[in-house]
């Protein structure tokens, strides 16, 4: 039976495959909305907008909307947060051509959505006439090809939180202001044994926004194609310093911030404080018993290279391809990241980080934080490090598999390789993925 | 128990009387092989029995982990000994919220579930029956080419075809729906398989023929004599395929992205997936586990009684 | 098994019914076969062919995002020289065939054991043991790690508290030790199932042939070894393959854990890898090489699997 089947499986394969050849089934994303005609506006027509976004309780949002434009109504769906679910689930109903109007999509993933062809160029829909509301940075991160590509919806400036009392117990009064001293400091704590922070080996989106800290510049956008550099001096000085860390065991690599772990520790005090973005407020006022006990401090910075600070996540509102109603999409989108109230609404029910407008952070950040201990931390630390980024860094169409690759390298840390070492064989593998999509690459020539 | 080697008493009585010094009731245990060859000594039955019950801990600790962890609030969760109760109890609290969470969405992908399993478990019997008997009681030119691809498709992962599956519906405009998890859920190979065998050995073409005489038309014979003889092996194809739904999480994960149209697995994960940014979640996830294991729990207890049928007398058969 | 598995002769040739009854009879097994044949084309034998298809073509971008043309062609081998050369890929069947070694051997012999314990007259109360080692099989796999992966957790589980007591600190999710956790849920979710499979099958074998042993004075070890052992090798042979099947399709106990554990990467599992190359790398062309490499890999070892057993059986 067995010669049987194999030899009858064996034909059925080979029927198979003559189908497949005949059958020339289309791969999902071929085809191109921006160079299909613009898509006129409903005109007074009641129509309904679906928003997928992993935003919590974003619907009270959007009853906001919903109550001043009856016809131009938005419902909420739920998905899990980008990489984690979101896209896949993104991906697949647009190649199931049953996406939604808008997404939330990631401002480092937005390029990936571009070579799907799931999102709209609002340009072609007056998006330019919105860029002055804007953070001139995260406009930049959304326009592609003088194309934009989606609405910051909200970003992440970094900066420190840490518990005074922690830093005290070694006789440091106040946060490092430079990563040379936050080395310093990091072993001091080592002898109580407490760990300064994290470094995320499995998360290289940490270590990117680190590097872009430092004045990195991973990829530019040239006529002729891509051009790559991820082993420039910036890159590698951050890499080799976080080398020096986890071999002088300087930071802990057994978990990341804001794991159930981080929380545990957190709150004992044997991790004493976390860079993170704007957005990791809200995350560290969820250690347990930590009321009080933690402020805010500006990143350390590079003595005489680099930037004060770096964004760390952030996400927009982008119109997919799937959309039948564009325009309408773009006007709501830029009311919710733009208009006061809509910012408000964003922070008070969906606790978004960092908004995009250029002149309101929101009601609610402007005073003191009780957790904080009244330091109104939002406008003495983030909006400076809000405008002290770096302009020039710009995403790329496989930032999801280039981080992926990246951690892949750093996860052999453990057994010897170093970080430097593996940025340089993750260059070369981006390289590969870049070339077997049919892009063009190459690397920047010093 | 249907098996008894030999009565407990009689092997006691026996190693009783050949010892005069013994108590007058129950001897002490021995060891000699003879009493160990009856497998029913004391001491046999305490060694077997407390291997039994660690195991039986090691099956239930997390299932009682988890109603522990379900009275509990979130912060509870973190503060107190996992293994025992919280002086606050807050299970009520935490079932409310997680029935009426997003206006009771919960209850939708339980009934999701209930849908997809038993819809699709039933109808799935019901094809594997047919299919299975034309296999076994019927020559006919194709049967081996076709029962050897059918057993084919037991020997493939079932996620392997989901990717391509979604591409397949992707173009026929049903991923995404009901019918997207349905209907790769009506098909079980295996099924046919087991359903073929049992025919095969407990059905004669006589009956068949008797039937046939009696002027009774073929799918009336099926549908009368057929599906009645074949029903223990369909009561166990039923459970397999209920089951086999009831637990997959690949394809509806592939095929859906309407959360209102997800099976339990997939909402309860959706929540899971929450938790890093929303510690209030795992209050969600952990009642939502709860109430989603005890009627599984009550179910698999009543169910194993019927585990056998097909199995025994069919596809593991010599 | 492996008798079934011989094409079915007819016990008697089939009867020359009359003419008018023939047509109907020669219809009839395709009017029952039809239903289940159609669903099995349109969700086993089409994806199969598309599957195929689509892991010999390539589309091929130009442009910075693929603005200025996206063209398909034939790709030749290409996209799965991809997937083997991809070395996460092939370190996730590597690690399959690892975790399968390990694995499906534990737990057959640990169902073997616990049927054979249950059905052995030493066993009290055998019917709440069976339905305990049952109970986890209705425990859907993503519930199932999602309960195992509170357990392992530290700060969360409990499991670390009694680990203190006795001075160790153990580390379910670490890069060496988290294959051996997930291999713990599987163990954990289909132990018992196989069991029934097996105890089924114990529960058939003839009383006679107990009657038998216990008259040759026959061991309860021995019992086991030359009646009960070599009795129950179908249902063994039948729960093995399954287990080897579902060894390759591990992916939510690997997806869910990846959430807690940064030892897990989006390729950890063939399908996992699969999963992230469609949905995450939108690159579906291979993909589809990955999904036709797995079912490749499970189609060989269960040949592997069926031939080996064929040949030691007498």
């Amino acid at each position: 039976m067995a010669v049987l089947t194999r030899r009858q499986v064996l034909g059925t394969g080979l029927g198979a495959l003559a189908g497949g050849m005949l059958a020339g089934c289309a791969t999902p994303g071929t085809v191109s909305v921006n160079t299909a005609p613009t898509i006129a506006p409903a005109g007074g027509e009641k129509i309904t907008l679906t928003y997928w976004a992993w935003l919590k309780d974003l619907q009270k949002v959007l009853d906001v909307w919903n109550a001043a434009n009856p016809n131009v109504q938005v419902e909420a769906a739920w998905i899990p947060g980008g990489n984690s679910g979101g896209y896949q689930k993104l991906y697949s109903a647009l190649a199931a051509g049953a996406g939604p109007d808008i997404g939330q999509i990631e401002l480092r993933s937005l390029p990936e959505f571009m070579l799907v062809n799931g999102v709209v160029d609002l340009s072609r829909y007056g998006a330019n006439d919105y860029a002055s509301r804007y953070d001139p940075t995260l406009w930049q991160q959304v326009s592609y090809m003088d194309g934009v590509y989606g609405i910051p919806q909200d970003s992440g400036p970094m900066a420190m939180f840490y518990q005074p009392e922690v830093f005290q117990t070694v006789g440091a009064t106040g946060a490092p202001a430079t990563w040379p001293q936050w080395a310093e400091l990091a072993a001091e704590l080592r002898r109580l044994d407490v760990y300064i922070d994290c470094f995320p080996l499995a998360d290289a989106s940490v270590f990117a926004a680190l590097a872009g800290q430092a004045g990195a510049r991973w990829f530019r956008a040239e006529e002729d194609g891509w051009v790559i550099n991820m082993t420039d001096d910036a890159t590698l000085m951050v890499a080799d310093f976080y080398d020096q860390a986890i071999d002088k065991d300087l930071v802990q690599i057994g978990y990341g911030a804001y794991t159930p772990a981080w929380f545990a520790a957190a709150s004992q005090g044997s991790i004493a404080s976390v860079v993170t973005a704007s957005w990791g407020d809200a995350l560290v006022e969820g250690v347990s018993g930590g009321a009080g006990k933690w402020r805010g401090a500006p990143m350390p910075v590079w003595e005489g290279s680099g930037f004060g600070s770096s964004y760390l996540g952030g996400s927009t509102a982008a119109v997919m391809s799937s959309s039948k109603h564009p325009r309408e999409a773009l006007e709501f989108a830029v009311w919710m990241t733009t208009s006061q109230e809509g910012i408000d609404a964003m922070i008070s029910n969906s606790g978004i980080g960092w908004s995009p407008a250029r002149d309101f952070i929101g009601t609610s950040r402007q005073g003191g934080s009780e957790f904080f201990s009244g330091q109104a931390y939002n406008r003495e630390i983030f909006v400076p490090a809000a405008k002290d980024q770096n302009p020039d860094w710009s995403w790329w169409p496989t930032t999801q598999q280039s981080f992926n690759i990246l951690s892949d390298g750093f996860r052999r840390k453990a057994s010897g390789t170093t970080l430097v070492e593996s940025i340089g064989e993750a260059e070369r593998q981006i390289m590969t993925v870049f070339e077997n999509k049919g892009l063009t690459i190459r690397k920047e020539q010093a | 128990m249907s098996i008894r080697t030999v009565p407990a008493a009689s092997a006691d009585d026996g190693a009783g009387t050949s010892e005069p010094a013994a108590p007058p009731r129950r001897p002490p245990e021995r060891s000699a092989p003879k009493d160990l060859s009856s497998g029913s000594t004391r001491a046999s039955k305490i060694i077997v029995t407390s291997i039994l019950a660690l195991v039986a801990i090691y099956f239930l600790v997390p299932v009682y982990w988890v109603v522990v962890a379900s009275t509990k609030s979130t912060e509870d969760l973190f503060g107190t000994n996992g293994f025992w109760f919280a002086p606050t109890f807050s299970l009520w609290e935490n079932l409310r919220s997680v029935l009426g969470y997003d206006g009771g969405v919960f209850v939708r992908w339980f009934v999701n579930s209930i849908l997809y399993a038993g819809v699709g478990g039933l109808i799935a019997t019901y094809f594997a029956a047919a299919g299975g008997y034309a296999l076994a009681m019927y020559e006919f030119r194709g049967r081996n080419l076709v029962f050897g691809t059918i057993l084919g498709g037991v020997l493939v992962p079932g996620t392997a075809t989901a990717l391509p599956l979604f591409l397949l519906f992707s173009q026929m405009g049903i991923a995404n729906t009901y019918w997207s998890v349905l209907l790769p859920s009506l098909v079980s190979p295996f099924g046919l398989f087991l359903c073929r065998i049992y025919a095969q050995e407990t059905m004669s073409r006589s009956l068949l023929e008797a039937a046939r005489i009696d002027g009774a038309s073929e799918l009336r014979i099926f549908h009368t004599i057929g599906l009645r003889l074949l029903t223990p092996a369909l009561v166990t194809v039923f459970l397999f395929q209920l089951v086999g739904i009831w637990n997959n999480y690949f394809l509806p994960l592939v095929m859906l992205s309407d959360t209102s149209l997800f099976p339990i697995t997939l909402g309860l994960n959706n929540w899971l997936s929450q938790v890093d940014r929303l510690p209030e979640f795992y209050e969600l996830t952990t009642g939502g586990v709860l109430l989603s294991v005890i009627p599984l729990a009550i179910a698999m207890i009543i169910l194993q009684r019927f585990w056998r049928g097909g199995l025994t007398e069919g596809s593991v058969k010599a | 098994m492996t008798a079934t598995l011989e094409p079915v002769r007819p016990r008697k040739p089939v009867t020359k019914p009359s003419t008018g009854r023939n047509k109907a009879t020669a219809r009839a097994p395709w009017m029952l076969l039809a239903p289940f044949l159609a669903l099995f084309i349109l969700t086993f034998v089409l994806p199969i062919i598309v599957a195929i298809g689509s892991s010999f073509t390539k589309v091929t971008r130009s442009g910075l995002f693929g603005e200025s043309g996206i063209s398909s062609g034939f790709a030749g081998f290409s996209n799965y020289v991809q997937a083997l050369e991809d070395g996460n890929f092939t370190a996730s069947i590597g690690r399959m065939l690892l975790f399968g070694a390990v694995q499906v051997p534990v737990m057959i012999v640990l169902c073997t054991a616990l049927a054979l314990m249950l059905e052995s007259a030493s066993a009290k109360w055998p019917s709440f043991f069976r339905a305990a080692y049952f109970l986890p099989y209705g425990v859907p796999g993503v519930i199932a790690t999602i309960l195992w992966s509170f357990l392992y957790i530290p700060g969360l589980s409990p499991l670390f508290d009694a680990a203190a007591l006795v001075g160790v600190t153990p580390d379910f999710l670490g890069p060496s030790t988290v294959l051996w956790s997930i291999a713990n849920i599987v163990l954990w979710s289909y132990t018992g199932y196989n069991m029934l499979i097996i105890v089924a099958q114990l529960k058939a074998i003839p009383a006679e042939l107990y009657e038998a042993a216990r008259v040759d004075g026959a061991s309860t070890w021995r019992v086991a070894r030359s009646i009960q052992l070599p009795l129950i090798r179908p249902a063994l042979l039948l729960t093995t393959i399954f287990s080897i099947i579902g060894t390759l399709q591990l992916f939510a106990e690997a997806q869910v854990l990846m959430t807690v554990s940064p030892a897990i990467d989006s390729q950890y599992t063939p399908n996992l890898s699969a999963y992230t190359t469609a949905f995450a790398y939108n690159d579906y062309n291979v993909a589809a090489a990955q999904a036709v490499l797995i079912a490749v890999v499970a189609f060989a070892l269960s040949f592997t699997f069926l031939k080996l057993t064929n040949r030691k059986s007498p």
